[in-house]
Order: C-alpha cells, then sequence, then structure tokens
C-alpha cells in the first residue's frame, strides 16, 4: 500500500508520499518565508496555491511513481490555520476526485506523534511535542491519546523566540542550528528567584517571560538570564514529561517538535528518562518540525482500518483535538 | 512540629521501608513517637541545576508542610503533620492506610465513583480555606474507611483568585479522563455536584465555568465539534 500525504497547517506546505514496504519514498518541502515579522495567513495559503502543484510532482518524482499507483490520499484538516489548511483540502480533494481514490482526513498533531513512534521504533511512549505553537505530553490510554500535561499560556518554543526578539538577539532565532538563547546562555549562571510554575501536570511560561524581560530592564547581565530562563523552562517540562512516566508506568520517551533541536533539553530529558528506568530518544531533526511525509504514514494507517472520508465532507477543523480522534491501528504500527 | 533539620542525616531515612515512590519522592514507613509514620522524602532531580533543584526541594517541602498544617485547622481531610526538614526535603507526617481513589477508580468498582462527589467536597473546602491544592488528582487522594484524605501539596499556594480555583478543576478533570477515560462524565457530575454544595452554586458555578474556558485555551484543544466518524 501506498499513500500521498499533503500538509498545509501553518508555514509549510509538504507533501510526503509513504510506501508501506520501503518506508519514506517521497518528501517535498515547501516552506514560506515571511519577508518581515509575522506570519500573514492570507499571504502564506496564496503562496501555498502558487507552489502545490510543483510540490505534488516533486514528491512523486522522488517515489519513482505514477499518481495512478497511489492507493489513498491523505490530507491534514487541522488544527491550523484557516486559510492554509483550506488550500491543501482544496488540492487533496480535487486529487482523489480526479485520480478516484479515496480521502483520508488525518489529524496534524496525530500525525506528528506517529512518525515520531514510526522513525524512534518505539512502540508505547510518552511523548514530548514541543514548537513554537505546542507543548504537549501525551501518551496512549484506551484507544486515544490522551492529553497528560501542555502549557496554560505559550509554548517553549514561543517563550525563546519571543525573549530573544524583546531583548534584541533575533530573529533570526536559529544560529547553525542552535537557538540564539542557548548561544547567549553559554558562559551564564544561574540566577535565584526567578518564578517556576508547574501545576500539576501543567507548565506555565508566561510569568518567566515577563520576569525576564523586565530583569533585562533593570540592567541584569543577559548571558545569566538567558542561562536561567532556558534552565527553568526545560527543567519544568522535562518535570511534567516525568510525571506522565511515573504516572503511567511508560518505558519510553520521545521528544518531537522544532524545539527537539535542542541539545540541553536532550540532555535533560536523557537524565529524566535514566531516572524512571525508561528509554528515550529524539525524533530525528528533519521529520521534528511540519512535513507531508508524516501525513502520508498517518493516512497509510487510517486507511488500513478504512478510514476515509467523502470529498464533499472533508471540512477543515482548526480547533481538531487530539484526544477526539481513535486509533484503532495504535498496536499495529508498521 | 520539630524543626531542627541542619542536624538531620538523610541516611538515617533511607534504611526505612520504601512503600511507594513518588514522581519526585519517595515515600517510607517508619514511625514517628511511637506510632506508624510516613516519611515523604524528596530526592535529588539529576536534571535540574543544583541550584534549582535544592531550591524546589527545599520550598516544596516548606509549602507541603505548611499547607498541610493549615488545612488541618481548617477541618479539611489531610495527614497530621508530625515533622517537617525542609533543607534535606523530608516531611513526617501521619500514615493513612487505604488505597488510592486511582486505584479503587481502576480496580472496576463503579461503587467508587460516588466517592468523587467527596473529593468535590473537600475541594470545595480546600477553596473557601483560600488554599489553591495545584495537583488535584485522583491519585493525591487516599480513601480510608470510605473517608477521603488530600495529600500532596507540594505545588499548593494561598490564593483567593477564581482563575486558580478553576485550575484545581480543570488539572482534577483532565486527570480523570485520562487515567478514567470510560468512566469519567460519571466521575466529574458526582465531583461537581459535590463542590457546589459545600462552596455554594452561585461561587462555585462561577468557578466551574472559568475551568471550561481554560480548558479552551490550548491550540490542540479545541471546542468538540466533530466532524466525521469512521
Ligand atoms: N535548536 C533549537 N533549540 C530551541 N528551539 C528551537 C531549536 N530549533 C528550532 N527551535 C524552535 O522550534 C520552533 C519551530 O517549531 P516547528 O518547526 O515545529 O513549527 P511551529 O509552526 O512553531 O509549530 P507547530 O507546527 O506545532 O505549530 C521555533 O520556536 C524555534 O525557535
Ligand atoms: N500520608 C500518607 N499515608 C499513606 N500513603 C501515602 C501518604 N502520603 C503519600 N502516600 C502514598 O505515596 C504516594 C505518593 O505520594 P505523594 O503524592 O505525596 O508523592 P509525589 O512524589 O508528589 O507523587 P506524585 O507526583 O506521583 O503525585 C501516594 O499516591 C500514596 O499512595
Ligand atoms: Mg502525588
Amino acid at each position: 500500500m501506498i499513500t500521498l500525504g499533503i500538509e498545509s497547517t501553518a508555514h509549510t506546505f509538504g507533501v510526503g508520499v509513504f510506501d508501506e514496504n520501503k518506508g519514506i519514498i517521497g518528501d517535498s518541502r515547501k516552506n514560506y518565508i515571511p519577508k518581515k515579522g509575522g506570519i500573514l495567513p492570507r499571504e502564506v495559503a496564496s503562496f501555498f496555491s502558487d507552489v502545490a502543484a510543483e510540490a505534488i510532482k516533486e514528491a512523486l518524482e522522488q517515489a519513482k511513481i505514477s499518481i495512478n499507483n497511489i492507493d489513498g490520499i491523505g490530507v491534514a484538516l487541522g488544527p491550523g490555520m484557516g486559510p492554509q489548511l483550506r488550500v491543501g483540502a482544496s488540492v487533496a480533494r480535487a486529487l482523489a476526485a480526479k485520480y478516484n481514490k479515496p480521502l483520508i482526513p488525518v489529524n496534524h498533531a496525530i500525525a506528528h506523534l506517529e512518525i515520531a513512534r514510526y522513525l524512534t521504533n518505539m512502540k508505547d511512549p510518552v511523548i514530548l511535542y514541543v514548537s513554537g505553537g505546542n507543548s504537549i505530553v501525551t501518551t496512549y490510554v484506551d484507544g486515544r491519546y490522551r492529553i497528560f500535561g501542555e502549557t496554560l499560556d505559550i509554548a517553549l518554543g514561543n517563550l525563546l523566540d519571543t525573549f530573544a526578539r524583546e531583548v534584541k538577539l533575533g530573529p533570526p532565532y536559529i544560529v547553525n542550528g542552535d537557538h540564539v538563547v542557548d548561544i547567549c546562555a553559554e558562559k551564564g549562571n544561574f540566577i535565584k528567584g526567578f518564578p517556576y510554575v508547574v501545576k500539576g501536570q501543567d507548565v506555565s511560561y508566561s510569568g518567566l517571560l515577563t520576569f525576564a524581560i523586565r530583569l533585562k530592564e533593570k540592567g541584569y547581565n543577559i548571558k545569566d538570564i538567558c542561562f536561567t530562563v532556558r534552565e527553568i523552562a526545560f527543567s519544568s517540562i522535562a518535570e511534567v514529561t516525568e510525571r506522565c512516566v511515573a504516572h503511567t508506568n511508560k518505558k519510553q520517551v520521545i521528544l518531537t517538535g522544532g524545539v527537539a533541536a535542542n541539545k540541553l533539553l536532550n540532555e535533560k530529558l536523557t537524565k529524566m528518562a535514566e531516572n524512571q528506568n525508561a528509554s528515550y530518544k529524539p525524533v530525528p531533526f528533519k521529520y521534528a518540525g511540519d512535513n507531508g511525509v508524516m501525513i502520508a504514514l498517518t493516512a497509510l494507517l487510517e486507511l488500513k482500518h478504512n478510514i476515509t472520508i467523502e470529498p464533499e465532507n472533508a471540512f477543515i477543523n482548526q480547533r481538531w483535538r487530539l484526544d477526539e480522534v481513535e486509533i484503532p491501528w495504535y498496536y499495529s504500527m508498521i | 512540629m520539630v524543626l531542627f533539620d541542619d542536624i538531620i542525616k538523610i541516611e538515617n531515612f533511607l534504611k526505612l521501608q520504601l512503600i511507594k515512590r513518588g514522581a519526585e519522592s519517595e515515600i517510607r514507613l517508619g514511625d514517628f513517637l511511637n506510632t506508624k509514620a510516613i516519611y515523604k522524602i524528596r530526592v535529588k532531580k539529576r536534571y535540574m541545576h543544583d541550584d534549582l533543584d535544592n531550591y524546589l526541594r527545599y520550598e516544596r517541602t516548606r509549602r507541603e508542610a505548611k499547607i498541610l498544617a493549615t488545612a488541618y485547622a481548617s477541618n479539611i481531610n489531610v495527614p497530621k503533620l508530625y515533622a517537617v526538614y525542609p533543607s534535606v526535603g523530608i516531611i513526617i507526617m501521619e500514615y493513612i492506610e487505604g488505597n488510592t481513589l486511582k486505584d479503587l477508580l481502576l480496580s472496576n468498582h463503579e461503587k467508587y465513583i460516588t466517592f468523587s462527589y467527596y473529593a468535590g467536597r473537600e475541594l470545595a473546602k480546600i477553596h473557601k480555606a483560600n488554599i489553591i491544592h495545584n495537583d488535584y488528582t485522583t491519585s493525591n487522594i487516599i480513601v480510608r474507611n470510605d473517608k477521603l484524605f488530600i495529600i500532596d501539596f507540594g505545588l499548593s499556594v494561598y490564593s483567593t483568585n477564581i482563575e486558580d480555583k478553576a485550575v484545581d478543576i480543570h488539572l482534577y478533570k483532565r486527570a480523570v479522563e485520562s487515567t478514567h477515560a470510560s468512566i469519567s462524565n460519571k466521575i466529574m457530575k458526582e465531583f461537581y455536584k459535590g463542590y457546589l454544595d459545600e462552596i455554594g452554586e452561585e461561587t462555585g458555578n462561577k468557578i466551574i465555568k472559568r475551568a471550561k474556558e481554560i480548558e479552551l485555551r490550548g491550540r490542540y484543544v479545541g471546542e468538540r465539534r466533530t466532524v466525521w466518524k469512521s
């Protein structure tokens, strides 16, 4: 079985091709790079419309197959931003109708989790998903992924980026694979008295952000502030992940999302997992961010369980919860 | 309450029988002035910077003890505090012999669902004392002779704020949904009833409403609106 997957929830238009026997055989990504400042959804959507055909062609060429030999078309219908989601959905609907292929609805968050499980070969892990928009601790219980912990306000990547911007360390936020906050923290020391907020299995970062900005204004050494901000941010997310591991008694931990590239966070999670007698692996960086391959993989798993949708019913859902999705394929990961 | 933590040697406690390992502590059983007692020992986390780790263990131990004492004085069902040694992260408290509400509910006994009513009542009592628990889950409730005891106040704070109280309800609900998925609605129904009965409809409904708002904030946590079924 072979599936094609389309990702268009945020700033990447991605097309992936996944073969049940060979694995990843096609992967094309078109990243929208904003000219200045933030992302304007409509601008991104129009960029997506321009690159969609090319991305599909590229992915199929890499895969060395014709679209006629594809068994199903998967598309991320949410969660994400409306205008971008609509582009992916229309492209997928059109392809499915034209080539008479089953259309498979994929939840973008679930796809992040499934590609993480597939690539790390961890069958039943606790998963920490940290990116610019998300900080979630989740694991499978009773048919679905359940949210054990999350951020009560801003996400981890957003905390680092916003802080860097406010104290003028960026943009760009990533230099040679490292975050500018990490680079700045290299020779820093720990400052006592920063807010460390963990509530149950949730973290909260907005107090940390304002506190750090205020210390900068008061003239504290920026290296020390950076050192302390990341120490607290990563320790608290490691702590809530540890709680999930302890409470569910699972023996595997994986990390995904853009912030998975972070060295210190990886070190902390490695030690945490050792402490809980669990094994730990981060997702290979290339597949930690948004991509079409994860959509294709999840679509394939769904298709094997006959989960498809009629094109006329394939509506986008900007706020599609990951714990709404039943995962009947959980124990039959490829 | 005894306070001479500078002369306490942690080695002495590590010989006691380990009965549970929590996410952040070891729970050991020993005795204190000839009665059985729980020794809760917060252990070092190697993944944290030393200063942060020491600060958190000190602060949470101190806080847990302080709040146990005020809660007990407000007639909330909590273990009696015997002693605390913040600088080594040790609390000695009453041993509550029984099972956690989590284990009872997992043992498949529908009859324990009604205990969630009392979990709601107890949380309302905690909130009336302006204490925020911050880790209110079924594993932090022990049932002894059909009476509920609340433990684990390490993350607690004092506050009169609606938002803070709502977070407690949000956390309980999420814990119930992730741990007792198939019976979560029934558990929450009992819980709300108990909470409202104790705190009063007007205040209670405000807090419950806020808890629902908190739930809707995250990106992946949209309103339930199933578009398709498999
Ligand atoms: N080495 C690194 N250390 C820390 N953060 C990093 C590193 N590399 C990337 N990031 C962060 O990852 C985030 C980007 O994540 P990602 O590419 O997964 O996309 P996103 O759009 O932010 O997330 P989502 O798709 O979940 O909404 C940014 O906040 C960026 O700063
Ligand atoms: N006073 C007590 N009497 C009897 N058992 C207790 C007592 N205190 C704790 N326990 C047992 O030990 C377990 C862990 O205790 P506690 O929640 O205080 O520790 P923790 O490290 O904060 O754990 P977690 O983070 O997992 O909630 C409880 O679930 C309970 O089974
Ligand atoms: Mg506990």
